[in-house]
C-alpha cells in the first residue's frame, strides 16, 4: 500500500489493485462507515449577512482607513503646490517681468523706481521687479527709449552690447544686423564687443553687420522720431529701412532688382503705410505694388 | 480594475469566503464566539489593507488572519465540538437502527475531539466543506503530501477510536 493510503482512499485516488486489497482488509467496513457517516455531519450555523452586517458596522466605527487616505492625498498636494509655489516664485524672480510689442504697435513702460521705457514695434523687455532696488538691469531684443530716473546704475543688455547709464534719457535700437544707441540727455556709455564707448548726449553710436559706423549726423530733437510716429533715416540700408516699414505696418516686403545696400536718408510716416511708401521709393526712385498685406518694391523701369 | 475596497466587490469576497473562514476557525478551537470573532477580525483587516491586496490575493490573506488570530491562544483549551447533526431524518429505521446511529455520532465526536488540531481541520474541511486536499493545503500553508498525511493519521485514529482499539 502507498503512504496514506486512507487519504487516497477518501479522495477516491487508489488504483484498483489498491482498492481490491483494501477492500479485502478487515477494517475496511469500519472506515466505509466512517466516510459515509462524516459526509453527513454539518457545521454550526453561521449567519452570513448578520457578520457581514457586523463587520461593516466595525469598519464604519474604525475611521484609521477611512480618515488617513483622503489626508494623505492632501498632503501629497499641499506638498505639490508648496514646491511649485516656492519654485515659481523664485523662477519668475529670476526670470523677471516681460513686456513685449507686435507689430505696428507701441508700448509704456513705468519701472519701480518711475523710469520710463517706451517700446517700438515688434520689441520686447524683460527685467526683475522684485531686486529692481539693487540692480537695475533690463534685457532688450528689438527698440526702445529709456529716460532713467536718477539713481544707480541702470544697465541695458543686448546681444550686440549693453549700455549703462546713471540718469538718462537714450534710444536702443537692436535690431538684427542693427544696433544703435543714441543719448539725448547726460552720458551714455555702450559696450561693444568688450570695447567701451562714451556717449556724450546728442550722440549717437551705430553698428550695421557689425561694422561701426563712424562720423554721425547729431540726432535732432530730444527724443527719438519714432515717438513722433515717424521713422527716420540718415544714410541707412535700404534693408533696415524695409525692416523697419514691416514692423510698423504689420506687412511683408518683397523686393525685385532693388539693391538694397543702396543707403537712403530720409523719415516714412507710421501711420499712413501709402504715404509711408511713397516717402521711401520717391527719393530711391524704387516703384511699389500694394497687394494685401505684401509690398513689392522694384525699379523703375526707364522705358516706363 | 476591480478593487476590494469597492464595497460590491468586499461584499462578493465575503459571501464567498466568511463561512469557510468560520467554520476553518471553528474546528481547530470548537468554539463559535471565536469563530465569529476571526470572520470579523479577518475582513476588517481585509478592508483596512483593501488597496494592498488584490482580490484574487483577498482569500488567501483572511485565511492567514484569521489563523494567525489564534496563534498564542492556549492549544491546550478544551475542545468540544457538536458537529454531528445528529438529524434523524431516516425516521424508517428501526429503534435499534436509530439508537446505533446516534452512539456512533456520539463516539465520532469524542474521537473528534480528541484528534490533534491540525488532523481534525483537514478532516472536517474535507468532510463537511468538500474541501480539496489542495485547498487545505492553501489555506494552512502547507504541502498536499501533508495534507494527505493529516488526513491518513485522522482516519486510522477516528477509526481505532471508534471502535475501541
Amino acid at each position: 500500500m502507498q503512504e496514506n493510503y486512507l487519504a487516497k482512499w477518501l479522495s477516491g485516488e487508489l488504483s484498483e489493485e489498491e482498492l481490491a486489497a483494501f477492500k479485502q482488509s478487515a477494517e475496511h467496513q469500519s472506515f466505509e462507515r466512517l466516510k459515509e457517516v462524516s459526509s453527513t455531519m454539518k457545521a454550526p450555523k453561521f449567519d452570513m449577512d448578520q457578520a457581514l452586517e457586523r463587520t461593516k458596522e466595525t469598519i464604519g466605527s474604525a475611521p484609521k482607513v477611512i480618515t488617513l487616505k483622503p489626508y494623505k492625498a492632501f498632503l501629497r498636494i499641499a506638498a505639490v503646490v508648496a514646491i511649485l509655489l516656492v519654485g515659481s516664485y523664485f523662477y519668475l524672480g529670476t526670470l523677471g517681468e516681460t513686456v513685449s510689442t507686435d507689430f505696428a504697435e507701441n508700448t509704456n513702460v513705468i519701472l519701480p523706481d518711475d523710469s520710463e521705457i517706451i517700446l517700438n514695434a515688434a520689441s520686447q523687455i524683460t527685467y526683475s521687479k522684485k531686486n529692481w532696488d539693487k540692480e537695475r538691469n533690463i534685457n532688450l531684443e528689438g527698440e526702445a527709449f529709456f529716460k532713467v530716473a536718477k539713481g544707480k546704475k541702470f544697465t541695458v543688455a543686448t546681444d550686440q552690447g549693453t549700455v549703462a547709464v546713471l540718469g538718462t534719457q537714450f534710444n536702443v535700437e537692436n535690431r538684427e544686423g542693427f544696433f544703435e544707441v543714441t543719448c539725448y540727455e547726460g552720458l551714455v556709455s555702450v559696450t561693444h564687443n568688450n570695447k567701451e564707448t562714451k556717449l556724450p548726449a546728442g550722440n549717437s553710436f551705430l553698428v550695421i553687420n557689425g561694422k561701426i559706423i563712424s562720423d554721425l549726423d547729431k540726432p535732432t530733437g530730444n527724443t527719438p522720431s519714432w515717438m513722433q510716429n515717424e521713422s527716420s533715416f540718415n544714410s541707412i540700408p535700404l534693408q533696415f529701412v524695409y525692416a523697419e516699414l514691416e514692423r510698423q505696418f504689420n506687412i511683408k516686403v518683397t523686393t525685385e532688382n532693388v539693391d538694397t545696400n543702396l543707403l537712403f536718408t530720409g523719415s516714412f510716416n507710421n501711420t499712413n503705410l501709402e504715404m509711408a511708401l511713397k516717402s521711401i521709393s520717391t527719393p530711391s526712385q524704387i516703384r511699389f505694388k500694394v497687394e494685401d498685406d505684401n509690398v513689392l518694391f522694384y525699379a523703375g523701369n526707364t522705358s516706363k | 480594475m476591480s478593487n476590494v475596497c469597492e464595497d460590491q466587490i468586499f461584499s462578493s469576497i465575503f459571501k464567498a469566503h466568511s463561512k469557510t473562514v468560520f467554520n476553518y476557525i471553528y474546528y481547530k478551537f470548537g468554539n463559535e464566539e471565536k469563530a465569529n470573532d476571526a470572520v470579523q477580525e479577518a475582513f476588517v483587516k481585509l478592508w483596512e489593507n483593501c488597496a494592498k491586496v488584490s482580490p484574487d490575493k483577498a482569500k488567501s490573506f483572511v485565511y492567514t488572519v484569521a489563523n494567525n488570530l489564534y496563534l498564542n491562544v492556549i492549544k491546550a483549551e478544551k475542545v468540544r465540538l457538536k458537529y454531528a447533526d445528529h438529524s434523524n431524518d431516516r425516521s424508517n429505521e428501526s429503534p435499534e437502527f436509530l439508537m446505533e446511529e446516534q452512539e456512533y455520532k456520539q463516539k465520532l465526536d469524542d474521537a473528534l475531539n480528541a484528534l490533534p488540531e491540525n488532523q481534525r481541520t483537514t478532516f472536517l474541511l474535507n468532510r463537511i466543506d468538500g474541501k480539496k486536499y489542495a485547498e487545505i493545503a492553501e489555506m494552512e500553508g502547507v504541502s498536499v503530501k501533508a495534507i494527505e498525511k493529516r488526513m491518513h493519521l485522522a482516519l486510522k485514529s477516528l477509526r481505532e477510536k471508534i471502535d475501541g482499539i
